[in-house]
Order: C-alpha cells, then sequence, then structure tokens
C-alpha cells in the first residue's frame, strides 16, 4: 500500500525503536559526516533554502529562510531549540518518529546547529513522551560516544552541547517564545514580539526554535539534495514528504509518511481505510485542533500549506482527525473550544476570558437552550477573538469556531430551533 | 519627535512614545488596565485598542504597544475599535463581582471608570464565576481575589519594580492567583504600593477600611514628611482624622511609588497623645492670650537682658515658610540667626549639602537613569527608603550599585557592598588617590555614561558631603557626576538654607549650658532628643527662664514647655518642603485640625457625644502663630511672593502648587570650604554607632499605630566573629556600657556589616533614645548580662 | 529560603522528599549552570516521582536548591498540570478527553471509569489508589480511546481493557 520514498520512517518498525548500530546501517550519520568536511554552514542554509522545506510544526515558515535571519555571527552562546511539545490534539507524528528512530532527530539537531553556527541545543519534549524522551536519552548517549556530539565533532573544531529538557503538560508551550519561558524555568507565557527569538531567545542569546520533523529531514536533504527533495512532493508548489497522523473515524488511524500534496480523498480512502462503520464523510481537521474543518467538497485538495489556505483551513501539524456523518459538529467544536480554554495560559483577555465565554455559549446552545441573540454573540466572539490576541492560541481556537459558523451554521440554528441536539 | 493625530487632533509626542501616551496628551481617554506609565507596557489585557488608519501598521492594534510614528493616522471611535474595547469590558467583567456598594474601591476603582470608558455596560454572561480563597496578608492589605481582573500590574509593582520576593502569581487559564506562597505579612518595605497598583478592589488598604467612602474623602496633594526624599503622596481624611495615604506621582522624584513607612506611618496625625491646647506653665489657656503672654515674656527679657539671651531653634520638621518665618522674629527680637536642627553636625551636612550647585545635584529621575551609582555612607532602606527603589532600577536597566557603609546594607536588587568603617570611609573620601578601592572606583565613574554619587549626611556629616563633592569633580569623564545628597529631615535642605554662614555652627548646648541663654523658643523641634547628648541638653533646658514650643507632637519639650502652642500637622496646613536635592515642593491642607470625631464623637456610628469644645479652638499651623507675633497679616501666597522679593534665590517658590513637580532653588548656598575632619576613632576598640533604624526611627512613626507590627524592637548589632571573639552568639544579651549610661540589649549578628563597630537603631521613644543618628562612633564596653549582673 | 529553624529537622524534611545523593546530584548540577532555575521542572518532577505529589516543603526544598525564593518555584508549579500540588492516588489516572479520543468514545471510558472506582472526575478513591484526572490530548490521537497512569501509556482502550487495567493495578498493590 505504501510505495512513496521513506525518508523519516524509512527504519520505523512497529514497536520497535532503532538506535546507533542499525541506524548507522541504513546511512545514519552520513550527512553529518559530508556535511561536516565539505559544507560551509552557508552552504547547508542555501540547500536547506532551496528544497523549500517548511516548517513542520504548524506555521510552515520557511526553514532556510527562517535561518538566514539567524545572526550566526553573534558571539557565544546561541541556542538552537527543538519543539517536541506536540500538544495540539490530532498530531502525534513526532511522538511515531521518535518512538521509531530517535537518531535522525539528534543528528538533524548537529546539522541544523553547525549551520547556525549555534553551540548549545535543547531539545524540549512533552510530559506525555516518557518513551521517546527515554529513547532520546540513549540516542544522545550513544552519540556522544561516537563523537557525534559534544566537542570538536568528527576533527571539523564544530563544539556542540544538547540537551533534554522533560516537560510537565501545557499546550502553550508549543509557542515558542513560551517554550523559551519554560526551559529557563520561569512561568511559561508568551513573550512580548519584538525581539524575535533571534534576537533575544533563551536566556536573552540568540535562539532558532525548529519542530522535531523539521529538523530530522536536515540529514535527508543533504544527503539526497534540494531537487530531489523538492520534487517528493505531489503538488508542484511542494516539497518533500509529511507525516500524516491519521485520527477519528477512520478504519485506521496510524501515522503514515507520505508525499505533500497528496489529495485529501486518497489519505482517507487509501490509508485511512475509509471512514468507519461504513459511515459517510462529514469532515475533518486537516492539520489538527487548530486548523478550520475541511468538508466532502474538499476531498480533492491537494494537502499542503498554500492550497489548503486558499480553502480557509491551514495546513497545520497534517494530524487529520475525521469525523463521519453521525457526528455532531457543534458538540465537536465545543470539545476543541474546551481544550484551548483551558490550555490559556491566562494572560491575555480575549484568550483567558474571551475562550470560556465561547464555551459557555456553545454548552448552551448544545443544551438546545440556545437562542438567536446566542448564535449572533458566538459570531460578534469569533470576530472578536480572531487576530486580537497576544499570541497564536486563541487564534488558533477561532479555526474551530469560524469552521463551524462558516460550514455547518444550518446545524446551530437546528439545535436552536429543536430546542435539543439533533444527533 | 513624530507629530500623529488622533481623532482629528494632532499632537507632537517625545520619541518613543507610544500612541496611548499620545492619546493621554491629548486628554483622549482610551481604557487600558495592564500599562502603567512607570511598568510600561505588556500587551496582556487588550483593552487600549485602537485603529491605525495610516502608520507602518495599520488596522486594529493595542495602542500601548505601538510606538507613535509621524504623520500616524489613529481613530479611537472608529466600530471597530470601539465595539472590540466593549467586547475587552465585557470578558473582564465575566467574573468580576457586582459587589461595587460594599467595595472599598468604589467610587475611586479603574475598573469601573474604564469599564463605562469601554462601552460595556450589560453583561450577558449568565453563567456561574470564578472564586478564590483570600489570603491574609497582614496588617496592611486586604486581599480579594474574586474582583481580579488579571492585569499583572501588581505583580509587576511588587516584584519586578520593587524587588519583593514574597509575592508572584499562580495557577493558570482562568485561574490566575495573585498572592504569597502562604499566608503571611507582606515583607517588601513597599507592599503598599499594591493599593495604588491594582486598578480594581482586590487589594485594599487594611488601615483605612470602613472609615469613608471615597466621595466622602477629602484629599489634596502633599509632601512625605518622612524622610528628605520629599516624595509626592495623596493624603485623605474626613472628620479631622487622617485616614490614608496614597502615593502621589512626580517623576522627579518617587515617579508613583512610596514605602510603607509614608503610607502607613501617617497615623501620628491623629495621635491621641497629640498635643492640641494651648498651655502656659502647665495650664491650658486660649491661644490668643498663650500668644501674647508670650510676644510679653520675650520683650521684657529682650528688654531686660538683651536679645543675645533669645535663642531659636527652627527644625527639618517644619514648612520652609515657618523656618523663615522664625529667623524674622529674630530679628523682630534682636536675638541670633535661629538653628536649623539641634544637631550641629546634622545642621552642618544640611549646609554642605546646600552649597552643592544645583547642576551638580541628582534628582531621583536621574538617578534611576543612571548607569552607575556610588552609594557612600547610606543604608537607603533606613534613611530614604525609595532611594533603594531608585537603585533597583538602575540594576534593573543593567546599571551598577556600588555601596561603601559600615551598615549591613539591604537593598532590593544585587549591589556591590564594601564595608567599612565611617571613619575609614572619611579618611578615604580626604585622600582617594592614596586609596585603592576609591580610586578604582574614580576610574569607573569616570567611564560610566551617566554616574551618580549618593552621599549620607548623617554618616559623612558636612565634611564628608564636601569631600565627596571634591571627589565628584575628580569623576567627572565625558558627563558629568551628579551628587544625591541624603539628608534626614523633610526640610533638612531648607534649614541648612537659613542657617548663619560661617564656618562652624555654635552648639546650642554650650550657650545654654553657659547660662547666657535664658528663653529658647522651638519650633516643631525636640531639642532634648534630637542633640547629640541628650541627658546634658534636658538638664540645660530645665535652667532656662523660658522655653516655648511650637509643636504637634508629644514631645520631651512640649512636656517640660513655658508656654505650648500647639501647631497644626502638614496635613492641615499649606506649606513648602525643599526636599535633599533642593526642590521646592509645596503641600496643600487635606483636612480641618481638631479632634478627630471618631474620638470627640466617641467611636460608634452614630455619634454618641458631642464635643464640648468652642469653634476656633483648634490648633493653628505654625505660619500663622509666627505671623501674628511679627504682625504680618499676608496670606500663604503674599508671604511667598514677599520671601521671592527679599531672596531672590528663591524665585519660583511663589509660583509652586501643590501637586506639581517642585522646582529646584537656584544656588544660593554658602560657598563652604572643606572643613577639618574630625575621626578620633582608634584602631582596635570597640566602639558604638547609632544608625537608623528602618522602622520607628524617625520621630512621625514611632506614633503610627498601623506601623506597630513593623517596628524596630531594640537590639544590638554586632559582626558574628566580633561576637565570637567575646563567646558571645546570636540573641546574647548583654550590657553596653557607654558615656551616657548603660543598656541591656540582646545581640543581633549581622554578617555584612564592618568588623570593630557594634550599631544600635535609635528608637526614639523607648530608653534608647539617648542615642541619636548622625554623629561619629563612641567608645563602649560589652558585658555578658549575667557578668555584670 | 526553606525556614525550618534548625537544621537537623530540615536534613529529616529533605530525606523524606528526596534522596541524598539526588539532592547531591541537583546541587552539582545547579552549581555547574549558569541558569540554576532552568533545573526547576527537573526537580520537582523528581520530588513527584518520589512523593507522589509536591508538598509545600518539596516545593520548599526545590527553592533551597536552587537558590530561588519558594513563590518563584510555586509559580512555575501551578502552571502545569502535571505536577500535582494536591495529594493524588499511587496511581494518578489521566483520562483523555480531547478531540480524537472524544470522538471515540473517550467519554464513555471517563464515564466507566466514574463508575468503577466510584468517584467523580477529580477526586480520589477512598482507599488511596486512584485519582481521576481528565487531561488534554496525550499524543495517542491514533490508539483513541487512551489514558495515562503514572507515566505509562495506555491507548485502543476498551471497557473490558480498562476494568482489567484497574483489577491489575489493584492487585499489585495488594502485593
Amino acid at each position: 500500500m505504501n510505495s512513496t520514498p521513506q525518508l523519516l520512517f524509512k527504519n520505523r518498525v512497529a514497536g520497535q525503536t532503532i538506535f546507533f548500530k542499525d541506524y548507522c546501517k541504513t546511512g545514519g550519520y552520513q550527512a553529518l559526516t559530508k556535511a561536516l568536511k565539505t559544507m560551509s554552514p552557508t552552504e547547508i542554509v542555501d540547500v536547506v533554502k532551496a528544497s523549500g522545506l517548511r516548517g513542520r510544526g504548524g506555521a510552515g515558515f520557511s526553514t532556510g529562510l527562517k535561518w538566514s535571519f539567524f545572526p550566526a555571527d553573534a558571539p557565544r552562546p546561541k541556542y538552537l531549540v527543538c519543539n517536541c511539545d506536540e500538544m495540539e490534539p490530532g498530531t502525534y507524528k513526532d511522538g511515531e518518529l521518535l518512538a521509531a528512530d530517535p537518531h535522525q532527530l539528534i543528528e538533524g539537531m548537529v546539522l541544523s546547529a553547525y549551520a547556525l553556527n549555534a553551540d548549545v541545543g535543547y531539545i524540549f519534549i512533552r510530559y506525555a513522551y516518557d518513551q521517546q524522551l527515554r529513547n532520546l536519552q540513549q540516542a544522545v548517549a550513544e552519540a556522544k560516544k561516537a563523537g557525534y556530539l559534544g566537542k570538536n565533532i568528527l576533527g571539523s573544531g564544530f563544539d556542540f552541547e544538547l540537551h533534554l529538557h522533560g516537560s510537565a503538560g501545557r499546550y502553550i508551550l508549543g509557542e515558542e517564545t513560551a517554550l523559551l519561558n519554560g526551559l529557563e524555568g520561569k512561568r511559561p507565557n508568551p513573550r512580548l514580539k519584538p525581539p524575535f527569538p533571534a534576537v533575544r531567545g533563551l536566556f536573552g542569546r540568540p535562539t532558532t526554535v525548529n519542530n522535531v520533523e523539521t529538523i530530522a529531514n536536515i540529514p535527508h536533504i543533504i544527503n539526497g539534495g534540494a531537487e530531489w527533495f523538492k520534487d517528493l512532493a505531489r503538488n508542484p508548489e511542494g516539497a518533500g514528504t509529511k507525516l500524516f497522523g491519521l485520527s477519528g473515524h477512520l478504519n485506521c488511524t496510524e501515522c503514515f509518511e507520505l508525499p505533500v500534496g497528496i489529495p485529501l480523498g486518497e489519505l482517507i480512502e487509501d490509508y485511512g481505510g475509509g471512514v468507519w462503520k461504513k459511515r459517510k464523510f462529514k469532515a475533518c481537521l486537516p492539520g489538527g485542533a487548530s486548523t478550520p474543518y475541511l468538508t466532502a467538497e474538499h476531498l480533492d485538495i491537494a494537502l499542503d500549506f498554500d492550497p489548503l489556505a486558499k480553502v480557509g483551513s491551514r495546513f497545520g501539524t497534517a494530524g487529520v482527525t475525521v469525523f463521519d456523518d453521525h457526528s455532531c459538529m457543534l458538540r465537536a467544536t465545543l470539545n476543541l473550544l474546551q481544550f484551548f480554554a483551558r490550555e490559556s495560559c491566562g494572560w491575555c483577555t480575549p484568550c483567558r476570558d474571551g475562550l470560556p465565554l465561547v464555551c459557555w455559549l456553545l454548552e448552551k446552545i448544545e443544551k438546545g437552550e440556545g437562542t438567536n441573540e446566542d448564535l449572533e454573540m458566538l459570531k460578534q466572539q469569533q470576530q472578536q477573538i480572531t487576530g486580537r490576541s497576544f499570541c497564536a492560541l486563541a487564534e488558533g481556537a477561532m479555526g474551530p469556531l469560524d469552521g463551524l459558523l462558516r460550514l455547518f451554521e444550518q446545524e446551530v440554528i437546528d439545535h436552536i430551533q429543536k430546542g435539543e441536539c439533533p444527533f | 519627535m513624530p507629530t500623529l493625530t488622533i481623532d482629528n487632533r494632532t499632537v507632537t509626542v517625545a520619541e518613543g512614545a507610544s500612541v496611548l501616551d499620545a492619546a493621554v496628551e491629548l486628554g483622549i481617554v482610551v481604557p487600558h488596565y495592564c500599562y502603567h506609565q512607570a511598568l510600561g507596557a505588556v500587551g496582556a489585557c487588550r483593552q487600549c485598542a485602537v485603529t491605525i488608519l495610516e502608520g507602518s501598521q495599520k488596522g486594529l492594534k493595542m495602542s500601548c504597544l505601538v510606538t507613535a510614528e509621524d504623520g500616524m493616522q489613529v481613530s479611537t471611535c472608529d466600530e471597530e475599535s470601539r465595539s472590540f474595547r466593549a467586547q475587552v469590558g465585557e470578558w473582564l467583567m465575566t467574573n468580576h463581582p457586582h459587589d461595587c456598594p460594599v467595595c472599598d474601591e468604589g467610587g475611586e476603582c479603574q475598573l469601573q471608570e474604564m469599564t463605562i470608558g469601554s462601552g460595556h455596560g450589560i453583561r450577558r454572561y449568565r453563567g456561574n464565576k470564578r472564586t478564590h480563597t483570600n489570603q491574609d496578608l497582614g496588617p496592611f492589605i486586604t486581599q480579594e481575589m474574586n474582583r481580579c481582573i488579571q492585569c499583572y500590574r501588581c505583580v509587576r509593582a511588587y516584584k519586578d519594580y520593587c524587588g519583593g520576593e514574597d509575592f508572584g502569581v499562580m495557577g493558570s487559564r482562568q485561574r490566575v492567583f495573585f498572592g504569597r506562597f502562604k499566608e503571611g505579612p507582606l515583607e517588601s518595605d513597599f507592599s503598599g504600593n499594591l493599593i495604588d497598583f491594582c486598578p480594581t478592589g482586590v487589594f485594599t488598604d487594611k488601615t483605612s477600611r470602613f472609615k469613608t467612602r471615597y466621595w466622602d474623602l477629602q484629599q489634596a496633594p502633599s509632601i512625605c514628611p518622612h524622610c528628605s526624599l520629599g516624595c509626592a503622596t495623596l493624603p485623605g481624611g474626613r472628620y479631622q482624622q487622617l485616614q490614608r495615604v496614597r502615593s502621589g506621582s512626580n517623576r522627579l522624584t518617587n515617579d508613583s511609588f512610596i514605602c510603607d513607612r509614608a503610607r502607613f506611618g501617617s497615623d501620628w496625625a491623629n495621635h491621641p497623645q497629640r498635643p492640641r491646647e494651648a498651655r502656659i506653665d502647665g495650664e491650658k489657656a486660649e491661644f490668643s492670650v498663650v500668644l501674647s503672654q508670650l510676644e510679653e515674656r520675650l520683650q521684657s527679657l529682650v528688654d531686660t537682658y538683651g536679645g543675645e539671651t533669645l535663642r531659636l531653634l527652627g527644625s527639618p520638621r517644619a514648612s520652609f515658610e515657618a523656618n523663615l518665618l522664625l529667623k524674622k522674629l529674630a530679628v523682630r527680637f534682636g536675638a541670633p540667626t535661629p538653628c536649623y536642627d539641634a544637631h550641629p553636625r546634622r545642621a552642618f551636612a544640611a549646609r554642605a549639602a546646600g552649597s552643592i550647585p544645583s547642576g551638580q545635584l541628582a534628582s531621583l529621575q536621574q538617578l534611576r537613569a543612571s548607569d552607575l551609582v556610588l552609594v557612600a555612607g547610606v543604608d537607603p532602606l533606613a534613611e530614604a527608603p525609595v532611594l533603594a527603589l531608585a537603585l533597583r532600577q538602575v540594576v534593573r536597566a543593567g546599571g551598577r550599585v556600588v555601596v561603601l557603609d559600615p551598615r549591613p546594607v539591604e537593598l532590593p536588587c544585587e549591589f556591590e557592598h564594601h564595608s567599612l568603617t565611617q571613619e575609614a570611609l572619611l579618611r578615604g573620601l580626604s585622600a582617594p588617590e592614596e586609596n585603592e578601592l576609591l580610586e578604582s572606583l574614580r576610574q569607573q565613574l569616570e567611564a560610566a555614561h551617566h554616574p551618580v554619587l549618593v552621599g549620607g549626611g548623617d554618616l559623612l556629616g558636612g565634611a564628608g558631603l564636601l569631600l565627596l563633592r571634591r571627589f565628584s569633580e575628580s569623576c567627572c569623564g565625558d558627563s558629568d557626576c551628579l551628587i544625591f545628597p541624603v539628608l534626614h529631615g523633610p526640610n533638612s535642605y531648607g534649614g541648612g538654607l537659613l542657617e548663619e554662614p560661617g564656618e562652624r555652627q555654635r552648639d546650642l548646648l554650650e550657650d545654654l549650658e553657659n547660662g547666657k541663654v535664658r528663653a529658647l523658643i522651638c519650633l516643631e523641634a525636640d531639642p532634648a532628643i534630637e542633640h547629640p547628648d541628650p541627658g546634658r541638653m534636658q538638664l540645660a533646658l530645665a535652667r532656662l527662664d523660658l522655653l516655648a514650643v511650637f509643636d504637634h507632637l508629644p514631645t520631651h519639650s512640649v512636656a517640660a514647655a513655658n508656654i505650648f502652642l500647639p501647631t497644626r500637622t502638614l496635613f492641615e496646613c499649606g506649606g513648602t518642603y525643599v526636599n535633599n536635592e533642593g526642590r521646592m515642593q509645596a503641600f496643600a491642607p487635606v483636612i480641618e485640625p481638631g479632634i478627630p470625631l471618631e474620638v470627640s464623637g466617641g467611636g460608634g456610628h452614630p455619634l454618641r457625644q458631642f464635643d464640648s469644645g468652642v469653634p476656633g479652638s483648634a490648633p493653628h499651623s505654625a505660619i500663622h502663630l509666627l505671623q501674628q507675633l511679627l504682625k504680618d497679616r499676608q496670606d500663604l501666597f503674599g508671604l511667598r511672593r514677599q520671601i521671592v522679593e527679599e531672596i531672590p534665590c528663591l524665585r519660583d517658590l511663589d509660583r509652586l502648587e501643590a501637586g506639581d513637580s517642585g522646582r529646584r532653588m537656584a544656588d544660593c548656598g554658602e560657598s563652604l570650604e572643606e572643613s577639618r575632619l574630625e575621626i578620633w576613632a582608634q584602631e582596635g576598640e570597640l566602639r558604638l554607632l547609632p544608625v537608623m533604624a528602618r522602622y520607628g526611627g524617625d520621630q512621625y512613626s514611632r506614633l503610627s499605630q498601623p506601623l506597630a507590627s513593623r517596628l524596630q524592637q531594640p537590639c544590638l548589632w554586632i559582626h558574628p566573629l566580633e561576637a565570637a571573639e567575646r563567646g558571645f552568639g546570636e540573641g546574647q544579651r548583654v550590657v553596653l556600657r557607654t558615656a551616657v549610661g548603660h543598656f541591656r540589649l540582646s545581640l543581633s549578628c549581622k554578617e555584612k556589616m564592618v568588623r570593630g563597630r557594634v550599631m544600635l537603631p535609635c528608637l526614639p521613644g523607648t530608653p534608647l533614645e539617648v542615642f541619636t543618628p548622625g554623629g561619629l562612633s563612641i567608645p563602649c564596653q560589652l558585658y555578658a548580662e549575667d557578668d555584670n549582673a | 529560603m526553606i525556614c525550618l529553624g534548625n537544621f537537623s529537622a530540615e536534613i529529616e524534611i529533605m530525606k523524606k522528599l528526596l534522596l541524598k545523593k539526588q539532592i547531591d546530584a541537583f546541587r552539582r548540577k545547579v552549581a555547574k549552570t549558569e541558569h540554576p532555575r532552568e533545573l526547576v521542572i527537573d526537580l520537582l518532577r523528581e520530588i513527584q516521582d518520589r512523593n507522589g505529589w509536591v508538598s509545600d516543603e518539596g516545593v520548599e526544598l526545590a527553592a533551597q536548591i536552587l537558590g530561588v525564593t519558594p513563590i518563584e518555584v510555586e509559580e512555575v508549579a501551578t502552571f502545569y498540570d502535571k505536577i500535582y500540588r494536591q495529594p493524588v492516588g499511587r496511581y494518578p489516572i489521566h483520562i483523555c478527553d480531547s478531540i480524537c479520543c472524544w470522538s471515540r468514545g473517550g467519554e464513555e471510558i471517563a464515564n466507566h471509569l466514574q463508575q468503577q472506582l466510584e468517584i467523580k472526575l477529580g477526586e480520589t478513591t477512598t482507599d488511596g489508589l486512584f485519582t481521576l484526572l481528565p487531561t488534554c490530548c496525550l499524543g495517542g490521537c491514533g490508539r483513541a480511546p487512551s489514558m495515562m497512569i503514572g507515566r505509562r501509556f495506555y491507548g485502543n482502550l476498551s471497557l473490558a481493557e480498562l476494568d482489567r487495567i484497574i483489577e491489575q493495578l489493584r492487585e499489585e498493590a495488594k502485593g
């Protein structure tokens, strides 16, 4: 079934973790060796830029471009931080990757640090990924022993120190500046930007924060080249492969590495095994809890950043959560909003107080106690919160609400008119 | 200087100012909570949204976060920003209780005003509200967390600005709690600022609860009398009772912060033992009778024995105007120029501070902007608490603070402390080029962008301040090294200006003792404990034919006076103080003088007793009393105009208004030659240095009931090694033997203090009041309490 | 700072909270790092692993090791969901209530557990074995519905599976 080239999942065997010896057998650390011996840091940045790799954490910013803003010649210390907070519901790809093949991330970290001239790295790991944390601990120890981490790596004169940080569970830590505060042992509220982390990041020093999957792609890009990587995608504007984590009402809810640009319908039918219980597809979250719903009319759409933006949704983390035609989308949206309200850090008003107000309205309507005024108020809330919160959390929370009001307004009206949930 | 347009009105603002600042400048109300001028913008509350029509970033923006640009067009009236601000109002009110009628903040609540200002009126939310369990935060502050709107101002003021270490923010999402780790009294010396900074009724003043509703409160801008810094305050009272003090706002001095001594230390004005009735030889009398008696007695004394036999003593507590009138009174009776501090060394320190040219003096604002401050001989938290806050701002901005002081100085920030004796410090300043430490500091100050030297009048004395001035001149690199002298009273500087010029002030005590003086007039001064040798002074006072005292505190001198005239406190009359940097600042009357209704009415509500006092019998201001003696009928403004005509360097005095930022004096201090240092300490001998106590050390705060829990307990500080050498430890009961008597005390070991000294925090009103700060160390001996028994 | 009056009492409380070698290891790390505060989560997690939760004394101990004030530790500790500032049962059960688990029967799992354990969400069983805590996404979206007991993940849950796990833990607790 899975005939597409496997980069990130090439060593993946269900229920097993590949460590140093096996990783090296399939070409592990060759990219690092090649880069340290034959490439300058700027060359690596250029290759990454040319590869078209876009951040895999959800925002989709060009990784090469982001790196080119980094003040590589600033005095030390400079930090490279890997974001493995991955707490957006529907998203579990980084966990799968680290459960299967942790050395890819280590190699990617050293390569990226070399490209950025960063000397200290942190991998920030969510609380629930205990196994993954232990895998990384072992991988770091092995890499150190083999001389791929530490002082004077492979005789290149490049030093890189790598730390692991196990978190204690909050979605807001996925926001890069909140994550930096968390790493520093402070309250993880997001920081005011500017200054951006590239200027004043961890401990006030230049810092780049990248997602696990982004960094794990770097060795493959170095090995295969920019053109090869770009051509992996199915759509012309896309680049590379992507880890798609399937969940919700599908027969098969697993994580697959597939080309960027694969059509939604193909993903659902060929990989998700179709909608469960022989039901029909109603909607899906295409890239995690914060991305507006897609419906049956979007089944042909190429799953990539630009095509999804065009239809008012987002590629996000490519964690696809499917809803069958028995689902109450109001109830689903309420569940999502409850998540965001609970994960608010409490810093800004629209998020801290606005999201609970949205939950209250949704709950009221879902219970059949809603009025037309409540629906109006709900629309107002969506307009007033969007774009006006301190960080992207509340903005993300408005994704599903926007989808609900845009695509399923009739369902909301039905709740109000019937005085109960029609499902 | 960008010029921008807000709501079709144009304004030019300083470079770097925000759009919100510009709106404030225009008087356009943009509601906001998390932004505070002194704390800056953090963008949390989202209340101050406006629409930028033209500018580098367009659309709905938080005005506190957008820097004003030239040619910017801003709207606050457009539907988009108006409806968003109303929505923020609704969000903030979802959990705020509707308890305004019983809330202490009601009527002066920023949340009330700005919710109305936001346009939010009807709450649509009908669900449950989140509630909290409150903490007991001690005697000063009541916490009511249910009212919290999570603007984070409290924690930014208490922790970030003031450096408090026992307060923070806990929890997250819609359940954020601002408080202590565990219940208990707040520890910061600036805890009261929570009251001013909280925009609603979460943190309110426990000491003034249930006394007055805001709209019934009489308030007027004033100046804090507890130290020499002249912080702006806003006292409030009702029914002849002073009920609370809030911080005023003066960016040149205290900005928007005051210390707890200022805030909770003003209850002395209501003190039950406050002398409120005129007396002749212990008998109550009508004030006009007393006044004419005084005049008669003075005249006959002067006629008989000559003006030389009359002395007058002003004080750092009395207003500048009253002190100046005292000088005129001396002229009228042919008496020598008054002294303005019973403590000769302190008087000389004030004169020395006054001799520093105005251009070389730093304001607190300049000090906050310094990158290197050298503090020589000041314990800020004891002598000038808000100075400690300013030093913290220096460090927060990346600057450094170096302290040279024998005491175990503590500051709410990181600093470098060089512990050396008073004598070593003075010797070093007299020849800094020979002193390795001072030479190295001199080079650092020279290299700094905005260096400031802080010098303590009490520790350095006038001679030391003059040496410090010379030192500062040697530190001027690309920019001048400014001086920030710290004196001891609110009008010490002003008193210094009025002193008789000349090398050394005569010691009043010597003249009293040699019998040359027959009468003494004390203006809000208590020589019986303010003089460095109170025992001798008290005996000398007893020999006078006439001791006339004008005061509002229950002092020794008041008790010993032949003629006593009660005066109003600064809360009951207008006047001017000149602060430590020569800034003249006016204060206005807040309440009427007289016995508080709560006292005369027997407490309770409604009143159950009625006062039989004759209307008009309340105290007069010292200014008024002196004017009567001088047959001067001008009002305060006329008086000020006249002063300006007579003393040109006070030219701005008549333009002062209470609540303004004050005006620096022009240079008019005498130019003082450096004088001989009085250093006589021997190496190796144990000496006692009386020092200022943090609470209870000044004449006022010791009489304030709310501060009772913070008053320092009598103890003797000693270096732990010094204690160990004598076989003593922490808490050891000892007998301290000195020339003025012996005292039983317990030892408190202080690692950061200098060796070879013991230090006594001075406490007026206790047996230890025979010691006064402001002098040099004195010989002493220590024994274990048992040995002596 | 920890203020327990006398030194030996302090040592006793510390020993209860962390092993001496753990404390020493942290002290060494603190001495080595420029920013000791970055260790706060590691330290709290270790105190919690050993004691089941982080008590006030635990916060004070962490503050003392890191050289910060207790409130600075508390500010962080109370932010995170997986630092327990109240006692929990021996097996804290985190039931995922986010969208993927919800879509595949998460609510039934939560209801079933509440019935079986006779407690509501947020409560601890009287035998002190189980605490039920609703939690956001655990990253087991492909194996929904899921839960975590302590640090151990359980996915693809059915009601029967659930009963078996609870029974097994009860047995484990006996042994």
